[in-house]
């Protein structure tokens, strides 16, 4: 069982997302990006590379300039998310990344630069985030209190 | 006439056969090999690297010195040693400045790696009948976005054949792009056709013809296909993968955003380059943007789209007024997207920014 967030829990995903071959093809596939992600305080950079999700680390927040886009919600928000993809296998409609994105004024997903070549690889690679989020069905979690 | 099967007429002898020449037969031409020498490196030994051999890997030495004007008026390829006498092909793309972007050559390796297929990536089997509303609404919706598509393919191969043949990633990044409008012309007619509904009414098509008529050079036509139309057709992907009423439309539009999230890449990167390297290209493309942004104010006065998507975001004429609600979020979206986009490219659009379309952000 492992916490969301920490960094054992995006490694069990990364296990999951790198070794189901299907994510890989159908307009899946090479994928080159510095995720960063901000939940309930903790901030971590997770790294896709080519065809795999090579790492997943935890950083200090001022770390998360590096990352191409960062996405943010509150811990409720990421803990209903992670629990519909539990549920359904998948997220639903309600809470795929893009919806969440276009739900809340701030936006989902935002940076520290403004450089818009880089925000745009949230939408570039938004169905591989949403495979690697939705492998999470396959991990079991346990949520902070 | 006579019938072949009737001819009962004996067999005639076959012709006499001519004698052959008693001249011996012409020798081949001993070897040239001459052109064995042609090289202006040879030795280059390109390894694979971690993701495979990919086509920016190959820009080493003389092959990767991509010059700032192709003078070249010829095919031959970068690095190759050109033919003499060839007569010129009359290139007009022929400045870097004009067409340049360094993320071309990894964007056409990305291109093919995410490619899907309509046909089989598609669940179209999860499509079901939708009240008749909904679904003349999206048809409606889906017969304009495939020729959106069309613009995108007509314009990107207009441009094509005229760059130079020195820029090649930019042209094999080009060919994945109008590859891309095909399969959304594609997928766009697959949906109308396939849920009992069928095409609607031909667009407007303002945009469209001010992309198409297009003749000031690549750098405006990129503006306008992929910024002022793109980043305006990107965010209604977004809305329609959100109010998708299957999972074969949440497939459609979540591809398509990806595919036009790639070609909005490349214009970003292509603007900001011309913007860096050109003298006052920001206002140029400034004053583009007053005309851009007036020909799609006009195309908007058309009902008939945002009917379409205030029924498809509403999911019925019923829920109209929560859909238009919906529409107007997503125009306000778009605009602030695209101011966002103008104002990193370094072009200022706070002047004579049109009502019609700043109404939308003070009403979200």
């Amino acid at each position: 069982m492992a916490v969301f967030p920490s960094v054992q829990w995006f490694d069990a995903v990364r296990g999951v997302f790198n070794a189901d071959e299907s994510y890989q093809g159908g307009g899946g596939g090479a994928c080159n990006a510095l995720m960063g992600l901000k939940i309930a305080g903790q901030s971590f950079l997770v790294t896709f590379e080519g065809a795999e999700c090579s790492a997943a680390v935890k950083v200090q927040d001022n770390d998360l300039a590096a990352a191409d886009y960062i996405l943010e919600m509150s811990y409720a928000d990421w803990k209903e998310m992670i629990q519909n993809i539990a549920t359904n296998g998948h997220a639903d409609l309600h809470h795929t990344l893009n919806t969440l994105d276009l739900g809340r004024p701030e936006g989902l997903s935002h940076s520290m630069h403004g450089d818009q070549y880089r925000e745009d690889l949230f939408f570039r690679y938004n169905q591989t985030m949403q495979y690697f989020f939705d492998a999470s069905a396959r991990v079991a979690t346990e949520f902070m209190e | 006439m006579t019938d072949k099967t009737d001819d009962k007429s004996p067999p005639q002898p076959p012709p006499p056969q001519t004698a052959p020449p008693q001249t011996a037969p012409p020798q081949p031409a001993p070897p040239n090999l001459k052109w064995m020498g042609k090289t202006h490196q040879w030795g280059t030994r390109v390894k694979p690297g971690k993701h495979g051999l990919r086509l920016g890997d190959l820009n080493v030495g003389i092959y990767g010195e991509v010059p700032p004007v192709w003078t070249d008026q010829t095919r031959a390829p970068r690095g190759a040693v050109s033919r003499r006498g060839v007569p010129p092909l009359g290139y007009a793309i022929r400045d870097k400045v004009d067409l340049w972007a360094d993320s071309a050559a990894d964007m056409y390796e990305e291109a093919i790696q995410r490619r899907w297929a309509p046909a089989v990536d598609v669940p179209w089997s999860t499509v079901k009948p939708l009240p008749d509303d909904v679904e003349r609404s999206i048809c409606q919706v889906c017969t304009e976005l495939s020729q959106y598509a069309n613009a995108d393919v007509e314009s990107v191969t207009y441009w094509q054949s005229q760059m130079a043949y020195g820029y090649h990633e930019i042209k094999q990044f080009l060919a994945t792009v109008s590859f891309d409008g095909a399969r959304h012309m594609e997928v766009f007619r697959k949906r109308a056709l396939c849920n009992g509904g069928g095409l609607g009414l031909e667009g407007p098509g303002e945009v469209n013809r001010m992309i198409l008529e297009s003749r000031g050079g690549w750098t405006e036509a990129v503006l306008y296909l992929f910024i002022v139309r793109g980043l305006f057709t990107q965010t209604m992907y977004r809305y329609l993968h959100r109010y998708a009423h299957n999972d074969a439309e949440r497939t459609i539009f979540a591809h398509c955003l990806e595919d036009k999230a790639r070609h909005l890449t490349y214009a970003i990167d292509h603007l900001r380059y011309a913007v860096n390297h050109q003298d006052d290209q920001n206002l140029i493309l400034q004053q583009l943007c007053f005309i851009g942004e007036r020909v799609l104010v006009r195309e908007l006065k058309d009902v008939v789209l945002r009917e379409a998507l205030t029924i498809v975001f509403g999911n019925g004429i019923s829920g109209a007024e929560q859909g238009g609600r919906i529409f107007r979020r997503m125009m306000s979206d778009y605009i602030t997207r695209y101011l966002a986009t103008l104002k990193w490219l370094g072009v200022e659009r706070r002047t004579l920014f049109p009502e019609e379309l700043s109404a939308y952000l003070k009403a979200s």
